[in-house]
Formats: structure tokens, sequence, C-alpha cells
């Protein structure tokens, strides 16, 4: 057995998945990566909107995420790569540690696995249509060969030497049997400390606000996974936990771990405009479902914000129903989550738009800055 | 018989330039940005692909008469290989590279199932270019005592040319947005 089937195993033993968002197992990948002697990307961009983790790992266990990568790349020829954004602070730290980075327009989606995987290439970061795993490399759709790639997030590299070195019992002492592990939250917007927290499945969200400070007693509603996310209102962010099965029941998800508390002098159904007008421009201009349908959500949101009636909500929600499943990426099914908790967890909202009533004391904020 | 051979030839040859253009030009509509996206899209397609054929036989035909017939000499060697007719060595060195091309181009597309997607289309844009000497060969050696011929030729040449025209102008929604898309900062 070579040593990187050991470290499999290990993982395996331990239960990690992917902190990246979609919470793959971190051990079947490795394997697959493996078999097909693939080249190791740590994606270290904290691509999300309002993603801090990735940065705070570089800032703070470096050697461990070296070593976590080295563990990973076993046996290969070539450097590890690391991801951060262009111009970033995470990107200057890997630079000054002597490591290769990968730097990647600040772009939404030039962040996603395989847009690296081309970037790093000598192609665009832009998605790629994926019709085997990436791991395993496979054709773009121009059918040039794409080199088989192992792309885990941060964290996930992190986790790996921390399991290697401390057992996956040590790993399993933490979170629950489904999510095992301790795991990494940014919270952001408005809270008193905005940060990056350390904790682990099955604890209750407002724990997590309350480290960070505790949310604004006047928030509309927080927001979980940024742009790809869903929004709690403040009741669910009062009662409900930061696992799996818990989020679920509204239609939420654990994702890359960024709890955003919204802004409780702005009105949230702006703020949502403005999310989506930003998302619709982040469209790498390839797949129908994103780079018509995702401006054509954000100007139907903005009707329905302006003359609330059930026939422009319905249209929304059809628009939103249209998105998933169609794209090279997961970014237009993302925003149409993210579009469909903002008419779920709002709607009340924009009943009161519709008397005219709004009474938020601001209608307009500049974008992005509203949720931090 | 040599005489027949000749006009088979010549007509098997006006034959293969007007049919080769036609196919051209639905090739140009069926992978243009602004194809027909309903049954007529099929029809399109299947025509493309059926009349290609028949375009085979024509020219099997324009290169067999022409070795078979003794007016002029060109040999099998020369059938094949370009620019090794003593008579009219660049025209017919042209002809014979377009027919080149063509079984190059015909080969890929019956095995379009069993090879790359971008070697098939890399081996198609050929193509354009076959059909570009044909008709310099064909105006070439036109018989000048039948300007119809000749015309016809040119004609072919004058369809063609404003269907490749088209194909590179043609612009849609989609295609500006794409073209605005990747003009951002993506590497």
């Amino acid at each position: 057995m070579t040593r990187t089937d050991t470290l499999a195993d290990v993982l395996d033993a331990a239960g990690l998945a992917g902190r990246g968002g979609a919470a793959f197992s971190t051990a079947t990948k490795v394997r697959a990566a493996r078999a097909s002697h693939a080249e190791l990307i740590v994606n270290a961009c904290d691509g999300e909107i309002g993603a801090a983790k990735d940065g705070w790992v570089v800032e703070h266990h470096l050697s461990e995420l070296v070593h976590g990568a080295t563990l990973l790349a076993a046996g290969r020829r070539r450097g590890v790569l690391f991801a951060a954004h262009r111009g970033s602070r995470t990107a200057q730290l890997l630079s000054a540690a002597g490591l290769d980075v990968l730097e990647a327009p600040p772009r939404y989606v030039s962040s996603e696995e395989s847009a690296l995987v081309s970037l790093a290439g000598g192609g665009l970061a832009r998605p790629m249509t994926k019709r085997v795993p990436v791991v395993t490399g496979g054709r773009d759709s121009r059918g040039a060969r794409i080199r088989p790639t192992l792309v885990l997030n941060a964290e996930t590299v992190w986790r790996v030497a921390q399991i290697a070195e401390r057992g996956a019992a040590w790993f399993r002492s933490y979170g629950t049997p489904t999510e095992p592990g301790p795991r990494l939250v940014s919270v952001s917007g408005y809270v008193a400390t905005p940060g990056v927290l350390e904790t682990q499945a099955g604890v209750p969200i407002r724990s997590l606000l309350d480290a960070a400070g505790g949310r604004h007693p006047g928030a509309p509603a927080v927001l979980v996974g940024g742009l790809g996310g869903a929004f709690l209102s403040p009741d669910e962010a009062g009662r409900l936990q930061w696992s799996r099965e818990s989020l679920a029941t509204v239609g939420a998800a654990v994702g890359p771990g960024v709890l955003t508390v919204l802004d409780p002098w702005t009105c949230p159904l702006d703020v949502v405009g403005q999310l989506l007008r930003y998302a619709a421009g982040e469209s790498a201009g390839q797949c129908g479902p994103c780079m018509f349908g995702l401006p054509a959500v954000a100007r139907e949101w903005d009707d329905v914000v302006l003359r609330p009636s059930r026939a422009g909500e319905d249209r929304v929600r059809r628009r939103v129903e249209l998105l998933p499943d169609r794209g090279a990426c997961r970014f237009p099914d993302g925003v149409g989550r993210f579009t469909a908790s903002a008419l779920r967890v709002f709607g009340a909202h924009l009943s009161l738009h519709a008397g005219g009533a709004c009474g938020y004391p601001s209608r307009r904020s500049e974008s992005r800055a509203a949720v931090g | 018989m040599n005489e027949a051979l000749w006009y088979a030839s010549r007509a098997a040859g006006i034959a293969s330039i007007v049919l080769l253009t036609a196919v051209v030009v639905l090739g140009t509509v069926v992978a243009g940005r602004r194809r027909p996206h309903d049954d007529s899209a099929t029809v399109a397609a299947a025509t493309h692909r059926w009349l290609s054929l028949a375009t085979l036989a024509f020219i099997g035909a324009h290169v067999a008469t022409a070795v078979g017939e003794t007016y002029v000499s060109i040999d099998l060697v020369s059938a094949v290989v370009p620019f090794t007719s003593s008579y009219a060595t660049l025209w017919v060195g042209l002809g014979t590279l377009a027919v080149d091309l063509l079984v190059a181009v015909t080969v890929t597309s019956l095995l379009r199932h069993r090879i790359a997607e971008r070697t098939w289309r890399a081996v198609h844009w050929a193509t354009y270019a076959l059909w570009g000497f044909a008709v310099v060969h064909g105006v070439a050696l036109g018989t000048a005592a039948e300007p119809l011929l000749r015309w016809t030729t040119a004609l072919c040449g004058v369809v063609g040319l404003g269907a490749v025209l088209w194909r590179v102008n043609v612009t849609t929604h989609d295609r500006e947005r794409r073209r605005a898309v990747a003009q951002q900062e993506w590497s």
C-alpha cells in the first residue's frame, strides 16, 4: 500500500468532506487523484461573498497547510499550486512564503474548480463543462485534453494535515457523526467583530453570531453561504443549528461556511437587487441560463420590488426554476437558490412595499458594501 | 469514344462545381451563428450531408473521365498527386489538390463519431480552401469555346463567396454577449 492510499484510508475513517462548499468526500477525491496521477491545486481564493477562512488558514496555519499539500502531492513530479485572487493579501502571504501562486482574477466564478484548472493550463479562468470529474481529467468542450487535477479548498488541505498528525478519532471528536471535524466559519456584515471562527457542526447559529460580538438586533436577515446560499429570517437564525440537516429545513446549506448579517438600515430587497446585478455581471458568458438568465432575474427582481405583485413574484419564481443543472458550473444554480430564498424570507416585506410602506431608512446603498 | 469522354468530363466537372457550391452554401447555413433551429435545421443538415455524397459521384466521374480521355495527358499519378500533370500543371494541380482535401474531409466526416470533434472541425475547415481551388480550377480550365461553362463556374464563385461573407459577418445577441464578456479580465 502506498503512502497516499494510507492517507486516503485515514481521511475516510475521519469522514473529511470538502470545505469549499460541495462537501464531497475528500478520501474519494484523493483516491481518484492517485489513480489518475492528478496535479494539486490548493484553492485559497475565498471566492464566495463574505468568505475569509482560506485567507485565515494561510495567515495562521501556513506551515500545516503546506504540510497537508505535501502529503497529498506525495510522489508527484510537479509542484503544488496555491490559488488566490490576484492582488489579495492571501496571494501576498503565499508569495512571501516562496510558494507557487496561481493568481486568479478576482471574479466570482474564477475560483471554481474547473476555472482554476483552465487557468493553470494556460487558459482563461472560466468554468469548463465537466463530462467527467476534473480530478480524472477528460476533455474540454473543444476536445482538448484537461490535465487531471485535484482541487481542494485550503481549509480541507489544512484538515488533511491535522488528521495525518492527530488521527481520525481526534477529528471525529468534533462535530456530529454525519458532519465530523472542526470547521471554520467566516462571520461578516453587521456583527460587532467580524472574522473567522473555529467551530464545529451542530452548534446553534446564534452562538456563532454571539461569538462574533452578536448580530445587530435590527438586522432583517442572516445570509448563509453568500451569493450561492440562502437567507435566514431573524427567527430562523435564532433557532437553527450549524448543520446540514438543520439548515436544509429552510433550504439552506453549510456551503463554504459563510454567515453574513444584513444591514439593519437598508431595505433587504435593495440588497438582494444589488447582489443580483453583481451576479449578472459575473457571468463568464458561456452558458445561456447564466449569461441571459441572471440578467433577466436581476431585471425581474428590480421590477417586482418597484411594482410588487403576485404575478411579478411568480415571474421571478418561474425564471429561477430555469437556472439549475444547465451550466458548466453551479453559479446559476446558486443564484437561483439565493433568489428563491430571498422571496421566501422577504415575501412579507414585499407585501409592505405593495402598500407603499418600506420602513427602512435607506432605500439605497452601495453595491456589496451592504453585506460587508 | 474519346470525344464522349471529353464531353463527359466537362459535364461532370460543371455539375461538380455547382453541387459543391450548393453543399458549401448549405454548410455555411447549418454552421452559421444564425442557423435554423426548427425542422428546417434537420432538412438543411441532411441535405448538406446527402448532397455532398452526390457531389462525390460527379467528382469521381469527372476525375475518371479526365484520366480516361486522351486529348490532354492526365495520368493516374497526376490525378492523385497535385502539380504533376504535364498539361496545365498549376490548374490541373489545383483540381487534384481539391480532390485530395475532399477525400480527407469525407473520411473524417464518415468517422466523425470515432474522432475528436475538433479534429473533424479542423479538417472540415479545409472545405473552404478546396472549394476555392475547385472554382479557380474550373474558371482556368473552362473551355473557351463555350463561355457558359466558365460563367457558370464564376457564378458559383460569387454565390459561395457571398455565403462565406454572410457566415463571417452575421451576428446574434448570443455572440455579442459572449464577445463582450470574453473581453473582461479572465486570466
